[in-house]
């Protein structure tokens, strides 16, 4: 009989080691600066100077996030909307009790900045990959909102872009750092489970989609609305001012393969990843059928995308069955598990509301040790490579394999085609 | 091939509404826009009319899933409007073989600025190899952005000659921004030639940009390629540059070691050089009183050893976490150690685990609770025996957070002379015990001999029972044991058997409501009142609808409509539900809560306990209401059916 878990195993014992065999990835250890005799005060040079762009709703979220740690330093916000960088710079001074923030159109003006050490990156998905890796060549270390990719070919120049210039990556994919997702998840990677069988993920939607092109309107001053920055790496279209109100939904995955699962997938996938060990992505993707999308890992595994079927435990719910068992959790902060044994004496915190804090507080401990967040370049690949190759198998409607030694599709070549998609000029990577 | 092919035209087909409604949404030309049925030709012929720009654009994305050689002139000739040059582009990309490559080479003679830079990104893209003599003179463009893209493209097409263009490029250029765009070019380039298992050819390209006057950034790139590309021989260079005084040269060596010889290209004996490297490098820094570096480097090596770790690594770190060392040095180790350690570090972490200062003691305790194996496991319990005062509640408390199944040693300790140790046993009993032994706590949370350790058995006793494999079992032993308890301790066994659930738990409840013991029954009620399964609802429902004058019988109900309203239930049984309410409710508030639920999930079943429900006095209009709004929800599917 099912049983929701209750109980205090804390966030922190359990994301930073406190498990016995078998425990997640510990994050490195920094030393409190009480053990440093500074009686908690963070010195100067032990600051992380950030800087946001694009912060919009999900954004200024996130914000808060960061201000709620006492060694960020938030000097500087760039947005392509006025209105948007004068607010969040307000949000910003406020917390600081200055009116130091700067304040920027072009974020290329602020990535030349030798003071910042990090950026936050909430800006639409159209610019999160190519923004994420100018700002590692810049030297910046970045946090960035999911989803992370617009296709297969930049999710791996991502990924490699980060390792190469020493980047610590974290994706907004906050699920990683909270209780109970990580007990699921960990269940099923240290074989509590039994053998994994199947992983489930929620898409919240599984249709291809393309951003459009409406009617020209008039053009704002740049000042005001940078149209040309706003498309950043999107092919060319007219002003339009709904284009330019939906940020959240522009061009988010490329070519004509957009939508689909990537908006929750690169949540509930990420999970899913995390569950199998963070394992190159699955090798074989169906079209949906009966709102299941199902793919199959190399060793049989089944990673289905399912809409329907749930226990109620909020949303992005996942599921993980094994041979001898299985879980389930969601958003409330509640797990279901298939026995109570599973449990093994242990006690998971509920967090509901998946809370980003925790997540961040990671992103900034790897910062200082140059250690992996949680969410780091390669688990964020994975998990984008197949939610990018479940999108192309509903763009086709038909079953698609992959090459994990190539990251091709094998005799599929409207498949491959559909991996990259070029950026408008002059933006490169 | 001019035409799709008939497999493809029927696969698209069946999305074709699909797609075309969302491209719609977004605005393309409805009427005579094209689709991903839309043929070749029937795309080249949009591509060279009159038509909308939009429709021109739409077109170039489908020519890039199908198109063939056959379009790239009609595609090409976008390539110098500003306006679709970019969408021209995603076709010219995609479109495979040397049509495309030349068209978009034969545009970067006759094209300047974005334009221009547009079509050398999309060769480099390409990988197109015989556009290198025109990339090679446009590293000299007097555009700086042409420059900087021609660079990148060469650094992606990472042929040698590429390379040596690009070498020769770092020597030449001046400014200082044009400089750094070529030798992030070469970083590129060099990383593709070592993947390519030209890695002599990429040492020699990443030294052209070490030496070059760049930004520390792609020093910091250049380095970390050269030390991955040279494998053992590029240790020496790890070492310089952990040692760094620069931070952005440091922190890219520390990055680098943490993977170096490690993963996919796993090479064991590299990464066993690699870890004597680094340690040395903590002793290092700990000498300099650098302690926050040697303490990330502390970090790193736990990383590299994590699960299988070198004695080596594990007896230096044993070493740094002795006492005479300073407090962040032993703090870190002690950290490693529990991710690295295996049962020869017991002895050393429960002296630490012991330790005076609380920090050290209790990052000793986590430690020693993290170190995986069953050998630490019998280490721990055989020092049970003939431990001193000091260490054996350490121990008792490390055996509960293991959750060693030691119940045996532990329950001679629930009656120690020493609180400490009694109560550490009781919490350490709390993850191991087993049914058979539940007694033992439930004597000490009843009866406790101290305000501590009743505190300590209350909690224990609920996490050892929600966690008995079999409810039911556990449930009847806590029912057992709540007759003969206290009446001060049967609320809490109470609140216990409701946390346990199943069949037993609930027909516990049922009889605690009924007992005529006061406090009993509001918790019994309480308690059934948040049930978290479905089978609570026939108890709920006969306590409320019990001899009148039940003091809880509102509570009762209620909780029965919750379970109507929020669990998954067959239509049927929710309606039938519904209908028991509506008999049994006297206030409004509770008949109305019954026509949101049927409206809530709207059915057959729902619908005539509406209609029903219209015919009770005061009810009458709401109910209509109700039925009316489940009729539009329902009727659409009877058709459609």
């Amino acid at each position: 009989m099912p049983r929701a878990s209750s109980g205090s195993l804390s966030r922190r014992s359990l994301i930073r080691g406190g498990l016995a065999a078998g425990a997640a990835a510990a994050a490195p250890m920094i030393i409190p600066s009480s053990a440093l005799g500074l009686d908690g005060a963070v010195p100067p040079s032990e600051r992380i100077v950030v800087g946001g762009i694009g912060i919009g709703r999900r954004g200024e979220y996130d914000l808060g996030c960061f201000l709620q740690q006492a060694d960020v330093q938030f000097a500087a916000v760039c947005d392509v909307k006025e209105n948007r960088r004068n607010h969040v710079k307000g949000v910003i001074d406020k917390h600081h009790g200055s009116t130091a923030c700067a304040t920027y159109k072009d974020f290329r003006e602020l990535l030349d900045r030798d003071d910042i050490d990090a950026v936050l990156i909430a800006t639409g998905p159209n610019w999160h990959g190519l923004m994420a890796m100018l700002a590692a060549r810049a030297g910046k270390d970045v946090y960035c909102e999911k989803p992370c990719t617009k296709n297969i070919a930049e999710t791996l120049v991502h990924r490699d872009t980060m390792n190469r210039c020493g980047t610590v990556f974290q994706a907004g994919t906050q699920r990683r750092n909270l209780p109970h997702f990580a007990f699921a998840c960990e269940l099923a990677r240290t074989g509590r489970l039994g053998k994994l069988k199947r992983v489930y993920a929620h898409p919240a939607g599984m249709r291809a989609t393309t951003s459009g092109w409406l009617p020209e309107e008039p053009a704002p001053d740049s000042q005001i609305d940078d149209w040309d920055m706003y498309l950043g790496p999107a092919a060319w279209r007219p002003f339009n001012a709904r284009t330019l109100a939906d940020g959240f939904n522009f061009e988010k995955g490329g070519g004509l393969v957009g939508g689909g699962v990537l908006e929750w997938g690169s949540h509930c996938a990420d999970l899913c990843q995390w569950a199998v060990d963070d394992r190159p992505p699955p090798v074989e993707y169906a079209p949906p059928k009966n709102d299941e999308l199902v793919c199959r890992y190399a060793d049989g595994c089944e990673l289905v995308f399912r809409e329907k079927g749930w226990i109620p435990l909020g949303s992005c719910p996942v599921r993980f069955e094994g041979t001898d068992g299985w879980v389930e959790a969601g958003d409330s902060g509640k797990l279901v598990l298939s026995s109570p044994e599973l449990l093994a004496g242990r006690k998971v915190e509920e967090i509901g509301g998946y809370p980003a804090t925790f997540h961040v507080r990671d992103f900034l401990d790897c910062v200082k040790t140059r250690g992996k967040p949680k969410g780091n370049a390669e688990a964020a690949c994975n998990a984008h490579l197949a939610c990018h190759a479940a999108n192309i198998a509903i763009y086709l409607g038909r079953p698609i394999k992959l090459d994990l030694a190539t990251y091709t599709f094998i005799d599929d070549e409207a498949a491959n085609r559909l991996r990259s998609e070029a950026r408008r000029e002059p933006w490169h990577a | 091939m001019n035409q799709l092919t008939r497999r493809n035209r029927t696969t698209i087909g069946m999305i074709r509404f699909a797609i075309a409604a969302a491209l719609m949404a977004g605005g393309f030309t409805a009427e005579a826009a094209p689709t991903p049925a839309s043929s070749e030709a029937e795309l080249i012929a949009i591509l060279q009319g009159d038509g909308p720009e939009a429709d021109k654009a739409l077109a170039c994305k489908f020519v890039a899933v199908n198109g063939s050689a056959a379009a790239v002139p009609a595609v090409a000739a976008l390539l110098k409007n500003p306006r679709l040059a970019s969408w021209a582009r995603i076709a010219l990309e995609a479109i495979p073989g040397d049509a495309a490559s030349a068209a978009l080479r034969d545009a970067a003679g006759t094209l300047d600025g974005r334009l221009l830079a547009g079509v050398i990104t999309s060769l480099g893209v390409r990988g197109d190899a015989a556009a290198v003599p025109m990339l090679s003179g446009k590293l000299a463009a007097e555009d700086a952005e042409v420059a900087a893209v021609a660079a990148c493209s060469l650094g992606r097409i990472a042929t040698p000659e590429a390379g040596l263009l690009l070498a020769g490029a770092l020597e030449k250029a001046a400014a200082p921004a044009r400089l750094d765009a070529v030798a992030e070019a070469a970083v590129l380039c060099a990383a593709n030639l070592h993947a390519a298992g030209k890695s002599e050819e990429a040492v020699a390209l990443y030294g052209v940009v070490r030496a070059a006057d760049v930004s520390e950034q792609r020093r910091a790139e250049a380095i970390r390629g050269t030390i991955i590309a040279k494998a053992r021989e590029g240790i020496p260079l790890l070492v310089e540059t952990l040692a760094s005084p620069t931070k952005r040269l440091a922190n890219m060596a520390v990055f680098t070691a943490r993977d170096l010889g490690r993963g996919d290209a796993a090479d064991p004996a590299l990464a066993a050089e690699v870890d004597q490297a680094v340690l040395k490098q903590v002793e290092f820094a700990a000498a300099g009183g650098r302690l926050d570096r040697a303490a990330i480097l502390i970090d790193v090596l736990a990383e590299r050893n994590a699960g299988a770790a070198r004695e080596s690594v594990v007896a230096g770190l044993a070493a740094m976490s002795a006492a005479a060392n300073p407090k962040p040095l032993r703090l870190a180790a002690l950290e490693a150690l529990g991710k690295v350690g295996n049962a020869a570090v017991v002895g050393p972490l429960l002296v630490a685990a012991a330790d005076e200062d609380s920090d050290i003691a209790d990052t000793a305790r986590a430690a020693v609770s993290a170190l995986s194996g069953d050998a630490v496991d019998r280490e721990i319990v055989a020092r049970l025996q003939g431990a001193d005062a000091k260490l054996l509640p350490v121990l008792v408390e490390l055996v509960g957070r293991r959750r060693i199944a030691a119940v045996a040693a532990l329950l001679p300790l629930a009656s120690h002379p020493d609180e400490k140790v009694r109560v550490a046993t009781i919490v350490a009993l709390g993850p191991t015990v087993d049914l058979a032994n539940l007694d033992v706590l439930v004597v000490a949370a009843t009866a406790p001999k101290s305000q501590a350790e009743g505190e300590a058995a209350r909690a224990a006793v609920r996490e050892a029972s929600v966690r008995m494999p079999d409810r039911d079992d556990c449930a009847a032993k806590l029912a057992a044991a709540l007759a003969k308890a206290p009446a001060e301790a049967k609320v809490m066994l109470l609140d216990v058997i409701g946390e346990v659930g199943g069949t037993k738990a609930v027909a516990t409840m049922d009889a605690a409501a009924r007992s005529g013991d006061e406090a009993l029954a509001d918790a019994a009620t309480r308690l059934l009142g948040k049930w978290m399964t479905a089978d609570a609802a026939p108890v709920l429902l006969s306590l409320a609808t019990a001899e009148p004058g039940g003091k809880y019988k509102t509570r009762a109900l209620r909780g029965y409509i919750r379970i109507a309203r929020q669990f998954v239930l067959p239509d049927a049984e929710r309606a039938e539900m519904c209908r028991r309410v509506l008999a049994a409710a006297k206030e409004d508030a509770d008949r109305k809560a019954v026509l949101e639920i049927l409206v809530r999930y709207p059915s057959a079943a729902t619908l005539a306990v509406a209609e029903e429900a219209a015919k009770l006095p005061g009810l009458e209009g709401e109910a209509v209401k109700a039925a009316n709004e489940i009729r539009a929800k329902v009727q659409p599917a009877k058709k459609a059916g």
